[in-house]
């Protein structure tokens, strides 16, 4: 199928007291229909942000951003309220993401009222219709979000974000705040609603196994940069550079018969604050040389579709 | 003979319009130097457990209506309040959730840890300083930052301060609550490898509450699976692990997502816990079990047996039914 969304060489910088901070740094994709792209990182890689910046939801500093096609990076106000038509969010937190004032029905209703479509009945038919959809049965209909559980609010911000049926969809952290049981559920309709209906997901996550669970591709964040993109499975089969090594050796696995591969990585993320020209992997990597530190790697595709930003890259691996 | 022996422990939060029952007639027991790990969703009745055992349940609404918590042959609950206070953070001490909500702001790290030694061990101010800076080198952070702020500290730097004023007294018994679900993979495995290695040298138990079961596998000894306030079942890893016998426990290992397997479609376990203010008769886990039979609504079952060291609580499973 086709691509739906291609970024290219995307910047997000932001001005802080303490000086630049790049949250993306130079990061290019595409994602074609249907399919699901997983980003993952840990906290502060600048993956929520690359997420709200391809929704145009912040200003980008450079780069440029496509969708169906067209160029969207310098769209008027008017043609990027058409926009939300077609790509929507689903916010991580279903407890402060929802007005704690409207009651579900209002909710859902929202983004309808917004954009004046459907009246009266027909409107209503299609609220009733969303919540069978994402699975809320009709006594909730007057509930309000406080008296619901995580699970359920999570259902409410899945249906605002399907109310206007749009092709792309950027989920932030959509399960992270559930427990288990109904984590699973969450994802199951989050992929029976892509069989359905169709669509194209970015799917922001710190989970593995959930990112391996739902995605086609992976995209591997740290501080800004893409540090490996590839697909999904392979990803997990054979990770070729040493921070997804790390990340993944770090997951503790439910399975009392798994050999662990010890590689603790030391260090902590360093700050995204006016980093220096060096890979910014360089202070906590094991392999790190003279080179590492003095420059910024670039990415290449080792091998087809997967995407490393490494100097080593080869050498490590012995390809 | 265990150092901590917990028998039928029920803790209830009683308001004006209902009464919560958070804790039902739980048994549970760790031995010196094991880690026992204590698995549950949102809700079961872990963290109430843990209070319970430090006797932090705020009274009113919460009460410990009836059990024993034997720690090294005494019974905490019979203890007074004043023997209670010197038991906390020098035998048994915990660490909470949150590093960041768990120092205290406006005061150096190194004086929080000193404050712990001052209070419990026979010493001097000058004593407790420098087994506070001791204590900060054995968490690996360099004995200068003891006199920054928290704000000062990342999220996992701070929880390894949490962790460094736990063990400033080397206590017998560590409850650790969910302490690492608020840090990033890697720092996560950093911390659960130093909290394993600091155990080894200090031969604490610990009592780890969690509801990651990869942590489990990886960290514990014996498992404890809880659901609205109750152990379902319980054993060692490879009882939990290989054999898992309650609807619960293996809807759990069904729920999620595999690193290693393709699961085109994961198996959630149906619903919701139920409101533990108003419980379902017999079996908790009826109103969502997939074995469900009609006496599982009317019987309560019982904590059986059913191998050496392996208890399960389920009817069917103690019928041999499934």
């Amino acid at each position: 199928m086709g691509e739906l969304v291609r970024v290219e060489h995307l910047k997000k910088y932001f001005n802080t007291p303490a000086g630049v901070l790049h949250a993306v740094d130079d990061i290019s994709f595409s994602i074609n229909k249907g399919e699901t792209l997983g980003v993952v990182g840990e906290s502060g890689c600048g993956k929520s942000t690359l997420g709200r910046t391809v929704l145009k939801l912040i200003d980008h500093t450079d780069g440029k951003i496509f969708f169906e096609g067209k160029d969207i990076t310098n769209i008027s106000k008017r043609e990027n309220h058409e926009l939300r038509k077609k790509m929507q969010l689903i916010f991580q937190d279903p407890y402060s993401s929802l007005n704690p004032r409207l009651c579900v029905y209002d909710l859902i209703a929202d983004p309808l009222k917004t954009f004046h479509i459907l009246k009266g009945e027909e409107r209503q038919k299609r609220v009733f219709q969303l919540m069978d959809e994402v699975g809320l049965s009709k006594r909730f209909t007057y509930s309000y979000p406080h008296e619901l559980d995580g699970g359920r609010r999570q259902r409410i911000g899945i249906a605002r974000a399907l109310a206007l049926k749009p092709k792309f969809i950027v989920c932030d952290e959509p399960v992270s705040a559930l427990d288990v049981s109904i984590q699973a559920q969450i994802l199951n309709l989050l992929q029976d609603l892509q069989k359905q209906l169709g669509f194209t997901y970015i799917f922001v996550t710190h989970d593995l196994s959930v990112v391996r669970h739902i995605s086609t591709d992976i995209l591997v964040m740290y501080i800004g940069v893409m540090v490996e993109k590839s697909p999904a499975k392979e990803l997990f089969e054979r990770p070729l550079h040493p921070y997804t090594k790390g990340l993944l050796s770090a997951i503790p696995i439910p399975n009392i018969h798994h050999k662990k591969k010890e590689i603790v990585m030391a260090g902590e993320l360093t700050s995204p604050i006016n980093p220096k020209q060096e890979c910014r992997f360089a202070a906590r990597c094991p392999f790190a040389t003279d080179l590492c530190r003095t420059q910024v790697p670039t990415v290449s595709e080792v091998f087809p579709n997967h995407f490393v930003s490494c100097h080593h890259v080869r050498e490590i691996n012995g390809i | 003979m265990s150092l901590l022996d917990i028998k039928g422990l029920t803790i209830h939060y009683i308001t004006h319009q209902n009464t919560v029952r958070a804790v039902n007639d739980v048994d549970l027991s760790i031995d010196t130097g094991k880690t026992l790990g204590l698995v549950g969703e949102t809700g079961a009745g872990k963290t109430t457990t843990a209070l319970g055992i430090l006797r932090l349940i705020q009274t009113p609404p919460g009460k410990i209506v009836s059990g024993e918590i034997l720690f090294d042959g005494k019974d905490l609950l019979k203890e007074s309040e004043h023997n209670i206070r010197m038991i906390r953070g020098n035998d048994i001490s915990m660490i909470f959730q949150d590093p960041m909500t768990a120092l205290n702001p406006i005061m150096r790290v190194g004086d929080q840890i000193a404050e712990v030694v001052y209070l419990h061990g026979d010493c001097t101010k000058e004593e407790a300083k420098e087994r506070s800076l001791h204590m900060l080198e054995t968490v690996g952070i360099r004995a200068e930052r003891s006199t920054e702020f928290p704000h000062q500290f990342s999220g996992g730097m701070k929880q390894r301060v949490v962790i460094a004023m736990a063990l400033a007294c080397k206590p017998k018994l560590l409850i650790a609550d969910e302490p690492t679900t608020a840090l990033d993979v890697t720092i996560q495995a950093q911390v659960l490898k130093m909290i394993n290695e600091l155990k080894a040298v200090y031969n604490t138990s610990m009592l780890l509450i969690t509801h990651d079961l990869g942590i489990v596998a990886e960290t514990c000894d014996e498992v404890a699976i809880m659901y609205a306030g109750q152990i379902v079942e319980y054993g060692n890893l490879e009882h939990i692990f290989d054999n898992p016998k309650h609807p619960y426990t293996i809807g759990l290992f069904k729920s999620l997502p595999s690193l290693d397997k393709d699961v085109e479609r994961l198996s959630p376990i149906k619903g919701l816990m139920p409101d533990p203010a108003n419980l379902p008769t017999g079996c908790k886990f009826h109103t969502r079990c997939d074995h469900v039979c009609e006496d599982c609504k009317a019987i309560e079952p019982a904590y059986q047996e059913i191998e050496p060291g392996h208890f399960v609580r389920c009817l069917r499973v103690e019928r041999g039914e499934i």
